[in-house]
């Protein structure tokens, strides 16, 4: 069959002549197994054969149905991950039965084995809710740290200082601050400026922990509620440093089912505590100091004004929380208020401090949030000779078990 | 649309259908080509499609006007250079606008000037570089006689045929344009070879780059501090083999998807970590571009014809150029210096063997010419052999060994050692972060962390290894998924397209090139 094919390929380009490449010009000297090579045209190695247009469409058509029956699970994932809207709901039409037919079939199973076997996640929607109620409880799991001074008052009538309240421990070399620094994507770049800038003091030890596309308004997609408390319980920082937001313009659901689109009073109030609840949670695992990074200004202004309407809850909670500092870099990344891709950079010099899509920072850019950030820490936890340690920077303090919801 | 992406495949499934439906007519397939690429093209921003299309016409415009002109005059010169400049100013302004204004902002300052250059926030085109490299090629070549002008039509749809639109290969008018004239027969496809080229490129991007950057480039090139010296040198080592995987995965599928379509591309890469010398290097990595450098610039510069010391500086011009055209910023001007030096070194080494050659030529040709002198004042014995006994023997083609290098193992290690060194100042934002990286080669010889996982060691032996496989093997591989009905083989792929999923990473990401 395949000598058949041979004989009709040379019998049709002896009836069409050379190719019209051939005449175009020679082909790259170097691209002896490339398409444009004429020589292999004339026959193909291996008897390797040509087929039909109708062919490959036969080939591709069942490939695409058959490998999005193989993937209908994955799909789904997808699909239940997106912003909850009208796209969510028309992709959820489409591919839901697409994954009972895949279901039925059992050709979703190869792909859950398979992924068994390879120790990978299982690709189908994952069973977290679009919602996490986050009920911290119990004592701070920093409490008796190594390093740290008993507590004098402890059995006395005197209230409970929180480990948040009591005196910072000094960082010294071999025993240095563990820094935890956490975000979406905005967090890419000035995370790892800040990583860098920290390692340098010798005093900070680092962790850099960014997902791209996640948030707070979307659990489902990634959790980040308990991968704070995993990376906690796993790194011990003394301090942490978030930043969140920038794909939180989004609807949220309530625990109760309900979904707020973003900006309506339902979404601040929900939004809210789950700002809250990080910071509880960090705290919980033992974290002295949040530092909160807000949002930078934003080019396009609808995109923007949802930045401010997301800093100005931030700024409120960190400003009624104590330990927790809001770092202003809507401020710090504007130029005479407004938005400028070219900024100064930290040594004066003009730098192109947002990336090409005039959103992510660049690591130059980085680097500005980077200093602000390490100014911040450097204020409380190392104090220049002399100097009394700062005030904490909430002028209201709250209690850990104060930040965190009531259970 | 990312190649890799369900929306992609329902995009060329329809472009599929119509361009092999409407090829026989092409009044109607040619638009439709032509609309098909700008969807594309359009997807990312439609703003963008603007600019194909005043690229389109002006330099229409310009072919023509060369094309009226006589033959390399004057005019035809000026024209020539109005429109290199005219595609040269458009690319500086999209790519290369805050390069040089923050560099001139920075310089004055430094010398006490506050300039108050504005600076604006431009959106840099998707393929801008690569698109302003396919015009230039047309309207030189038509300047050179070598290509007649094609319609608007045509010019267009070359202007923006999709598989290539975003970064290459760089085909060139006279490779592509043909390809419009005719249609081709549809009972005629070379489907296992598209398939296997677009299956092994979504494997090289999503199993092999993708996880590499992911899991440990990425973190080495921008917090080196984290990681140990034998970590970073495994980071370093595995964006070679990222970059690799990466660009090379996109040609292979715009070569696919092309042949799908029934056009041919020119390759772009012929396993380039196999090379005994940076000059073999260049002529198996970004084989289109190597070969419009050296078309388009290097030759008109002089190449080698203007003697030793212009070739030189004719070599470096050429990879400092080709250096800032991937991108606008010192280090990929001193990537390209890079390059400029080690080829100049290499020339320098063949010119060296080359003029020893011509000294013993030359010694033979003496001596030759005095053993003729012998042989006339004391003439041999005629008879029927006199005619063979002094035979006018041609000369002896010149003999010296070609390669700068001697061996063939060595050779290989130290050139991919030395595009890999030259690698960093690639990848890094600032040569401060090139040299905090290799710094840190030098700095914490301690032990190998979680970030190097048994699987980056798996992904860069598959990255450098797939490139010593036998081309034979490869060429089987895909006689005999030619041999399987159309049906099995689409069983193959939606397996193949499962693995994938599973083992690749969440979410598609762009391809490293699009950015040049």
């Amino acid at each position: 069959m395949a000598d058949d094919q041979t004989r009709r390929d040379r019998r049709r380009a002896r009836a069409q002549g050379p190719p019209p490449e051939s005449a175009a010009g020679a082909p790259p000297r170097d691209a002896g197994s490339g398409p444009g090579d004429d020589r292999r045209d004339a026959g193909l190695p291996y008897g390797r054969r040509r087929r039909t247009a109708a062919s490959a469409l036969v080939a591709m058509l069942v490939a695409l149905a058959l490998g999005a029956l193989f993937n209908a699970p994955a799909m789904k994932k997808t699909a239940l991950e997106l912003p909850f809207g009208s796209e969510r709901s028309f992709r959820l039409a489409l591919v839901d039965p697409l994954a009972s037919v895949s279901h039925w079939l059992f050709l979703d199973r190869p792909a859950k084995l398979t992924a068994e076997a390879l120790g990978k996640p299982d690709p189908g929607p994952a069973d977290v809710p679009a919602v996490v109620v986050v009920r911290p409880t119990g004592q701070p799991a920093g409490e008796g740290e190594p390093g740290e001074e008993p507590d004098a008052g402890d059995k006395t009538d005197k209230p409970k200082k929180t480990l948040q309240e009591k005196p910072l421990p000094k960082p010294f070399k071999g025993h240095p601050m563990r820094l935890y620094i956490a975000g979406d994507s905005m967090m890419g770049l000035p995370g790892m400026a800040l990583t860098n800038l920290s390692n340098k003091t010798k005093l900070i030890k680092p962790k850099l922990d960014y997902h791209i596309s996640t948030g707070l308004c979307r659990p489902d997609f990634f959790n980040w509620p308990a991968q704070l408390q995993q990376q906690a319980k796993a790194f011990h920082p003394g301090a942490a440093a978030v930043m969140f937001g920038a794909n939180d313009n989004q609807a949220v659901q309530t625990s109760s089912g309900k979904i707020f689109q973003f900006g309506t009073d339902g979404w601040k109030k929900e939004y809210r505590r789950r700002v809250e609840d990080v910071i509880a949670l960090l705290y919980q695992g033992g974290v002295r100091r949040v530092y909160w990074i807000g949002q930078p200004i934003m080019p396009e202004s609808s995109y923007n004004n949802q930045i401010k309407l997301m800093n100005d809850i931030y700024r409120s909670v960190a400003e009624k929380t104590f330990g927790t500092e809001y770092i202003d870099t809507y401020a710090l990344l504007s130029k005479n208020g407004s938005y400028s891709q070219y900024l100064p950079g930290v040594d004066g010099e003009t730098v192109q401090a947002r990336e090409q899509d005039g959103e992510h920072l660049t690591y130059a850019g980085g680097l500005i949030v980077a200093e602000a950030v390490l100014a911040a820490v450097k204020k409380e936890w190392f104090p220049k000779k002399g100097e009394e340690r700062s005030a904490p920077p909430s002028p209201s303090p709250k209690a850990t078990e104060e930040a965190a919801p009531a259970p | 649309m990312l190649f890799p992406t369900i929306t992609f495949a329902a995009f060329f499934l329809l472009a599929f259908i119509g361009n092999w439906l409407l090829m026989p007519r092409q009044r109607v397939w040619k638009p439709f080509m032509l609309v098909v690429s700008l969807v594309f093209y359009g997807w990312w921003d439609w703003r963008f499609v603007l600019l194909l299309a005043l690229s389109a016409v002006v330099n229409q415009f310009f072919a023509l006007w060369i094309a009226g002109l006589r033959p390399k005059s004057t005019s035809a010169k000026w024209a020539l250079a109005a429109a290199v400049a005219a595609n040269l100013g458009v690319l500086g302004w999209f790519k290369y606008y805050g390069f040089f204004v923050t560099s001139a902002v920075n310089a004055l300052d430094a010398v006490g000037l506050n300039a108050n250059l504005p600076l604006l926030r431009i959106v840099l085109p998707l393929g801008i570089s690569f698109l302003t490299f396919r015009v230039l090629s047309y309207v030189i070549d038509v300047y050179r006689g070598s290509l007649r002008p094609a319609s608007l039509l045509d010019f267009s749809v070359y202007v923006a045929f999709f598989p290539y639109l975003a970064a290459g290969p760089i085909a060139r008018a006279s490779e592509f344009l043909p390809q419009l004239r005719g249609p081709r027969d549809p009972r005629n496809v070379d489907t296992a070879r598209a398939f296997f080229l677009i299956f092994g490129g979504l494997i090289k991007k999503m199993l092999i780059a993708d996880y590499l950057a992911t899991s440990l480039v990425n973190g080495v090139f921008t917090t080196p501090g984290q990681y140990s010296s034998l970590e970073v040198l495994l980071g370093i080592i595995g964006y070679s083999v990222q970059i690799y995987c990466d660009f090379s995965a996109y040609a292979d599928i715009a070569i696919g998807i092309s042949l799908l379509l029934g056009f041919k591309l020119p390759d772009n890469f012929d396993r380039p970590y196999t090379a005994r010398s940076v000059q073999e290097f260049w002529r198996r990595w970004h084989m289109t571009l190597s070969r419009w450098l050296r078309d388009y610039l290097y030759i008109p510069l002089g190449g080698n014809r203007k003697g030793r010391a212009r070739t030189y500086v004719n070599l470096m011009l050429t990879m400092v150029l080709g250096g800032l055209w991937h991108g606008a910023g010192w280090t990929f001007i001193f990537w390209g210096f890079l390059y400029g030096g080690a080829l100049i070194v290499e020339h320098a080494r063949v010119d060296k063997r080359k003029q020893r050659a011509l000294v013993v030529q030359r010694q033979r040709r003496e001596l030759a010419a005095a053993f003729e002198g012998l042989a006339d004042v004391a003439p041999l014995p005629e008879g029927p052999g006199a005619a063979t006994a002094r035979p006018a023997a041609p000369e002896p083609a010149l003999e010296y060994d070609r390669e700068p290098w001697p061996g063939v193992w060595l050779p290989r290690l130290g050139t991919f050692a030395f595009v890999t060194f030259a690698w960093i100042f690639f990848r890094s934002d600032s040569f401060a972060a090139a040299l905090d990286v290799i710094g840190r080669l030098f700095q914490s010889w301690g032990t190998i962390g979680a970030a190097v996982t048994p699987g980056v060691f798996i992904a860069i032996a598959a990255g450098i290894g797939v490139q010593y496989v036998p081309r034979s093997l490869w060429q089987r591989g895909e006689a005999g998924l030619s041999k399987l009905n159309p049906v099995l083989q689409g069983v193959a792929l939606a397996v193949g397209f499962m693995l994938l999923d599973i083992l690749g990473p969440t979410g598609p990401a762009a391809f490293l090139y699009f950015k040049f």
